[in-house]
């Protein structure tokens, strides 16, 4: 490791611990611990949602998927997008309007008790730490290509400043090294942008006459078709990503960072901007990529293709440029591990410590005290799985969460909101039925059962890489029927419009007029 | 009071229930429309050098953009009828 790389990195570490330190000092009460006490405006917590949602997968994935497979890498990036306009127009201001730490908070206005909190906690934990998990492993890997340190030493750095992250700083910290994260991504990727366009003279018909030429696809680069060449396939994956973001507890919890519901707008206006200016810029850098390089020379240092942006980099801005895509890497997986920490730690320690242990009870210094050891305690046993599972190979996990999340969480949270009729037992039976559909279906498919190096060696029995296309309406469907076949409604008329009124309006009314 | 409240929900469906289907649509009818159409897809757009399929695709980006800030000039209406049925309830 040279000095330039050395001294970028430190430079990071060392201004996310300041900015940990001074978020330590503010982080005395819980409301502060978990949610900033709603103290982010609409424009920060937009670039923290970006930052929280971005992960090193979309960075150097997307990019490395485009340059491999032209249009169909693309149209991903277009599933991520558009996915926030149902968190907008459904789920966002419902969700800030009736929960206070956690997606717990929310289900639990409608349908009150244990059962039910237990339910949403160990979804929200198991989305989190299934999503972590391969977002550390990655992170070793990519550290070892990058710069050359071992794969343990790498996951240890990245879940030890996470812990750290936090422990100490829990909210404030976390929102404010994923505003510094998107600042340095959007900026680095707009540079790298620039420079790859001034490499043809600014001239985009250039640019696509050399990426004809750089990849073995030819004029077939532009059409679609590479990625995906079973349509239901193909259908599945955009059902998952359109409905998933809906239903990731990491992103819903930053709704809690701000005032009031305008701001909650002001966030998801904020947030599609940035996301979808950057998928426009992993467009350039992954055309660059092919344009500049030439398919092989990207394949060939490392076949998935996740090392497209870092090697564009070095090859139109030296080491020096190399070695700031890499840090700005190593900063998107930090400030995205960081986000499933405190969202595992919130379902943890707030929802299954205070509200179900304690029955409510403990007092703010206990439960403060219970949130910094459950973020340890969550930090180190992430931390210790990702070591052991390098010779694993788990990226399958992350396409699985948005599954998991459009096919449990999801549902739950929209009948919940919406549904007059449905009770306790739906909701229960949806989140089961979502849940248990899509660890089978995932199981099932061949992502596990593979002939070839699968964990099961034999022929998969579904052939769906994305099984979504079937466990979105299982979830859907299990939340229908046990709402049906239930025997008795759980809630009074008067106290869905009560609850209705309070999720659309923010208005606590009194028993007697509802 | 209920009045005002039914009034605000169905404006807020007036505007949602339009709004999701056309998004839902306008979505589906990308992948969709590759899978059925592929050549009408890969014909020429009348923008030059631009397929029909890319064209469709970078218009998710501005349709994203534009229903974001639909919603959030019609949110200024709802959040006037919020406010004034918080009036009616205090008073």
């Amino acid at each position: 490791m040279n000095l330039t790389y050395f001294l970028f990195f430190i430079c990071i570490i060392v201004c996310t611990l300041i900015i940990t330190y001074w978020a330590a000092k503010r982080s005395k009460t819980t409301n502060r611990f978990y949610t900033a006490a709603g103290s982010l405006t609409g424009f920060q917590n937009g670039m923290a949602i970006a930052g929280d949602f971005i992960s090193a997968a979309s960075f150097l994935g997307i990019v490395g998927t485009i340059a491999i497979n032209g249009y169909d890498g693309f149209l991903y990036s277009i599933g991520f997008l558009v996915s926030y306009l149902i968190v907008l127009f459904l789920i966002a201001e419902p969700v800030h309007r009736l929960g206070t730490y956690s997606l717990g908070d929310v289900i639990c206005s409608r349908f009150p008790g244990d059962n039910m909190r237990w339910l949403m906690a160990i979804g929200a934990f198991t989305i989190s730490i299934l999503y972590m998990i391969p977002q550390l492993v990655a992170s070793g890997f990519l550290l070892r290509l990058l710069l050359d340190i071992d794969y343990s030493i790498s996951v240890v750095i990245i879940g030890g400043l996470m812990t750290i992250y936090v422990v100490f700083g829990g909210m404030v910290a976390t929102s404010w090294v994923q505003i510094v994260k998107t600042v340095v991504l959007m900026s680095g990727t707009f540079m790298l942008s620039l420079i790859v366009f001034s490499n043809f003279n600014w001239n985009t018909a250039d640019l696509i006459e050399r990426v004809k030429e750089g990849t073995p696809l030819g004029g077939e680069f532009f059409l679609p078709g590479h990625l995906f060449e079973n349509p239901v396939e193909f259908l599945s994956l955009q059902l998952a990503l359109i409905f998933g973001t809906a239903g990731l507890p990491h992103i819903l919890i930053r709704l809690f960072t701000v005032r009031n519901t305008l701001e909650v707008r002001r966030s998801l206006i904020s947030s599609t901007w940035i996301i979808g200016l950057f998928y426009l810029m992993t467009l350039i850098l992954g055309l660059g990529t092919v344009a500049l390089l030439g398919y092989h020379t990207m394949i060939e240092a490392d076949p998935t293709g996740n090392l497209a942006a870092p090697l564009l980099a070095k090859e139109v801005g030296g080491d020096f440029l190399l070695a700031f895509i890499s840090a700005i890497a190593f900063t998107t997986i930090v400030a995205v591990v960081a986000g499933l920490v405190i969202s595992a730690t919130t379902a943890f320690s707030h929802d299954i410590y205070h509200h179900i242990i304690k029955k409510g009870k403990s007092t703010e210094k206990e439960q403060l005290r219970a949130a910094r050891w459950t973020a340890l305690g969550i930090g180190l046993i992430s931390t210790l799985f990702a070591l052991r599972l390098e010779t694993i190979n788990v990226t399958f996990l992350v396409s699985m969460t948005f599954i998991v999340a459009a096919a449990s969480n999801f549902p739950v949270l929209l009948l919940t909101i919406y549904w007059r009729r449905f009770n306790q037992i739906g909701a229960i039976s949806g989140m089961a039925s979502g849940l248990a559909a899509s660890l089978i279906l995932v199981v099932l498919g061949p992502h596990i059962m593979n002939p070839d190096g699968g964990w099961i060696a034999r022929e998969a029995v579904i052939s769906l890489h994305n099984p979504g296309i079937i466990a979105i309406p299982i979830g859907f469907l299990g939340a229908y029927l046990g709402t049906v076949f239930s025997p008795k409604q759980s809630q009074t008329e008067a106290e869905f419009r009560r609850f209705f009124k309070k999720s659309q309006t923010g208005i606590e009314s009194r028993g007697d007029s509802a | 009071m209920d009045d005002k409240f039914q009034k605000l929900m169905q404006e807020k469906k007036r505007f949602l229930i339009p709004a999701l289907i056309f998004l839902l649509v306008f979505y589906f009818m990308l992948p969709l429309s590759l899978i059925f159409l592929p050549e009408a897809m890969n014909g020429t757009s009348f923008v030059a050098g631009i397929t029909w399929g890319w064209l469709y695709a970078f218009l998710q980006l501005p349709m994203t953009w534009i229903m974001v800030w639909a919603y959030h000039i019609k949110s200024k209406r709802f959040d006037r009828l919020v406010e004034e049925i918080k009036q009616e309830e205090l008073s």
